[in-house]
């Protein structure tokens, strides 16, 4: 399966949050079977577009979030988030998905967000076993998204 | 600069409330009268559907998750022009002669009620689906019911021509789905009501509204005014933005003090979906989604459970797992099974809308424990349901092991296996699709909003046709009561048209 990232710049997954998120992704939708884990810049790039349009407010808090995991990572693995092992980040997870009610929030984001940004890929769609929109090549205004979750742009270098 | 503008009524919002009262002022317009439909939301073209979750996000609020107040429960309400009956399924339940009892409004009666709903279901296509619509789910929630004894009925959808793609959450691609797109905005429209897409309305005063319109995107087809600010005087203001977006503008507008009720008494209809894992596919993202429910719960254990169907994005949010759970069940999607519980939760003056600092709506909802209850009682039913329609797993989020097989649960009993005490918010998934109350109509201003006609208590210019008018959950889906609660309104704001001044 194709999950090349399409060379579309990022604006708000950036730098250490990039790092983060794809770390979080990547325990959030590990790989199984055939399929890729959700800690692509594939994923990525389907969410950068969806931030792009969220409401700033909630925009801004989720970037936040990332800053914070990313700083909260040496109480579970001696090292920031995104370096830690597999283990530590699940501990990490599993901690924010039970703890306190700010943290249950951003997590509840981060695994929407990570979802949003794989499971509308075409490519999840078949393999899941989702045949998709019964009008296919219906055209969208915004050809971006589509390239991205169809995997089509090009290969960023 | 802004513009100024008189007309005689401003109805605000293009929903399923909206749109009524516009169809129903449809004389006064064809007799010369200036009436506008106002809608925060864009005007689709059945060729923008394109039947893909992460390009139809915005045809709902907050991209479909808009969050109450603690994060645990988040809306799915539709924007756009046709409001949430853009992206409902068309369910098409009346309300039932009980609840209108229990809600005790004056004149609101099931007599009074019975034929507002007889005119709108025929106005609206609203058919009981033959077996040619019913799907693999839908068949073998059927069969489980009567495999267990539970009365199950199909569900009346408000259809014409539908080809069951199978799309109506994200949009109808085809037209068929007989919302207020297709039905009462384009008589209203076609008799000289003038229909405003992209159009904020941002406060309300004593018949005066301030609004906004926006550009309209691309795709989306342009409204008849320029994109600016506008200052309007009318006559008649009606709110039909929904509920929390009514209360909201009447909290703006300061009417709080005299009406303490305002954004009070907010219920959600909690609703879970539920999963079960077939051992073959039954791609129940082919046929019309939902055709049969049972009323077997509503009296002992307040929910519905009907079928549904949900798309992977939107199913990753509702199974409530993440890591190699989520990983290895989503690779059975074509395999689900599922669900859907409604719970009629209580109204509660506690539960209210109100306004940030900043003007915006917050919804400040505690679920209440008899709602949990309820939620974790429609997931031991579930889980029977799947067992008796031949399911191997089942993803219970209040369950010992969220995800597990008949046999994991087989040695004690589901009601011990599956606990209210572990609900956590925001962990546990809720979502909700019809936000009720917050201008509850009553007798007077002591407890309720408007007058059961939908008129604000104390003001003239100023009504209500939305769901926030109920005065306690519905209980059923709820957009043919709205529509026949507009449809009062509609009828009082016409035999009072020769007093607006």
């Amino acid at each position: 399966m194709d999950i090349s990232a399409p060379n579309r710049e990022l604006r708000y997954l950036t730098g250490r949050k990039l790092a983060v998120f794809l770390a979080a992704a990547d325990r959030i939708i590990p790989a199984f079977d055939s399929l890729p884990s959700g800690g692509t810049m594939t994923t990525a790039q389907v969410v950068d577009w969806a931030l792009e349009r969220m409401e700033p407010g909630l925009r801004k808090r989720f970037l936040a979030l990332l800053t914070v995991m990313e700083i909260m990572g040496v109480a579970f693995g001696a090292r920031p988030f995104s370096k830690n092992s597999a283990k530590a980040r699940d501990r990490q997870l599993a901690w924010m998905e039970s703890g306190p009610s700010l943290m249950r929030m951003g997590f509840f984001g981060l695994k929407n967000y990570a979802c949003l940004g794989y499971y509308t890929r075409e490519a999840v769609w078949k393999a899941i076993g989702y045949a998709g929109p019964a009008r296919p090549d219906r055209q969208y205004p915004d050809t971006v998204i589509r390239a991205l979750c169809r995997a089509e742009a090009e290969v960023a270098p | 600069m802004t513009r100024t503008m008189e007309l005689d009524a401003v109805i605000i919002g293009s929903g399923a409330g909206g749109g009524t009262v516009a169809e129903r002022l449809a004389p006064l317009a064809e007799a010369g009268a200036r009436i506008a439909v106002l809608e925060e939301g864009h005007h689709f073209p059945l060729a923008y559907f394109t039947q893909r979750e992460v390009e139809m996000m915005g045809l709902f609020r907050y991209g479909g998750g808009w969050p109450i107040k603690d994060g645990s429960i988040t809306l799915a309400a539709g924007r756009g022009l046709g409001g949430s009956t853009l992206v409902y399924t068309g369910v098409t339940f009346r309300l039932p002669d009980a609840v209108c009892e229990k809600w005790g409004v004056p004149g609101l009666t099931p007599k009074d009620l019975a034929p507002r709903f007889e005119r709108l279901e025929k106005d609206l296509s609203v058919i009981v689906p033959g077996d040619d619509m019913v799907n693999d789910n839908n068949r073998l929630f059927a069969e489980a019911c009567e495999t267990l004894g539970w009365e199950v009925k199909k569900i009346p959808l408000n259809l014409s021509g539908c080809e069951q793609e199978g799309f109506c959450n994200l949009g109808c691609a085809t037209g068929a789905k007989q919302g207020a797109m297709a039905v009462q905005l384009p008589r209203a429209q076609k008799a000289g009501v003038v229909l405003v897409p992209n159009c904020r309305v941002e406060k309300i005063g004593r018949g005066k509204v301030s609004a906004k319109v926006s550009e309209p995107p691309p795709g989306t087809v342009p409204g008849p005014w320029e994109p600016g600010e506008v200052e309007i005087s009318a006559k008649r203001i009606v709110c039909a933005a929904g509920s929390p977006a009514t209360p909201g503008l009447l909290l703006a507008a300061g009417l709080e003090k005299e009406l303490p009720a305002l954004g009070r008494y907010f219920t959600l209809h909690p609703a879970m979906t539920l999963y079960g894992v077939m051992p073959h596919p039954i791609k129940n993202y082919q046929g019309f989604p939902k055709t049969y429910y049972t009323p077997r719960f509503s009296q002992t254990h307040h929910f519905y459970l009907e079928t549904a169907f949900y798309y992977p994005f939107v199913s990753t949010k509702h199974l409530g797992l993440w890591g190699e759970d989520l990983a290895r069940i989503m690779t059975r999607y074509a395999n689900f099974m599922t669900v859907i519980a409604l719970n009629h939760d209580p109204a509660s003056e506690k539960n209210r809308i109100r306004l940030s600092r900043k003007g915006e709506v917050i919804m400040d909802y505690t679920i209440a424990k008899e709602s949990v209850e309820s939620l974790a009682h429609a997931q031991v039913a579930a889980t029977r349901l799947f067992i008796a329609a031949g399911c191997r797993e089942m993803v219970m989020p209040m369950a010992k092991k969220p995800v597990f097989t008949p046999a994991d649960a087989g040695d004690k009993s589901l009601e011990e296996f599956i606990s209210p005490k572990r609900f956590l918010p925001i962990k546990t998934p809720l979502s909700s699709a019809h936000p009720q109350g917050g201008c509850r109509m009553g007798a007077g201003p002591e407890d309720s909003v408007t007058d059961p006609w939908g008129k604000v208590h104390g003001r003239e210019d100023l009504y209500v046709a939305d769901a926030s008018l109920f005065p306690q959950s519905s209980a059923v889906n709820p957009y043919l009561t709205v529509m026949a609660l507009a449809d009062r309104v509609g009828q009082k704001l016409v035999e009072s048209a020769d007093s607006w001044g």
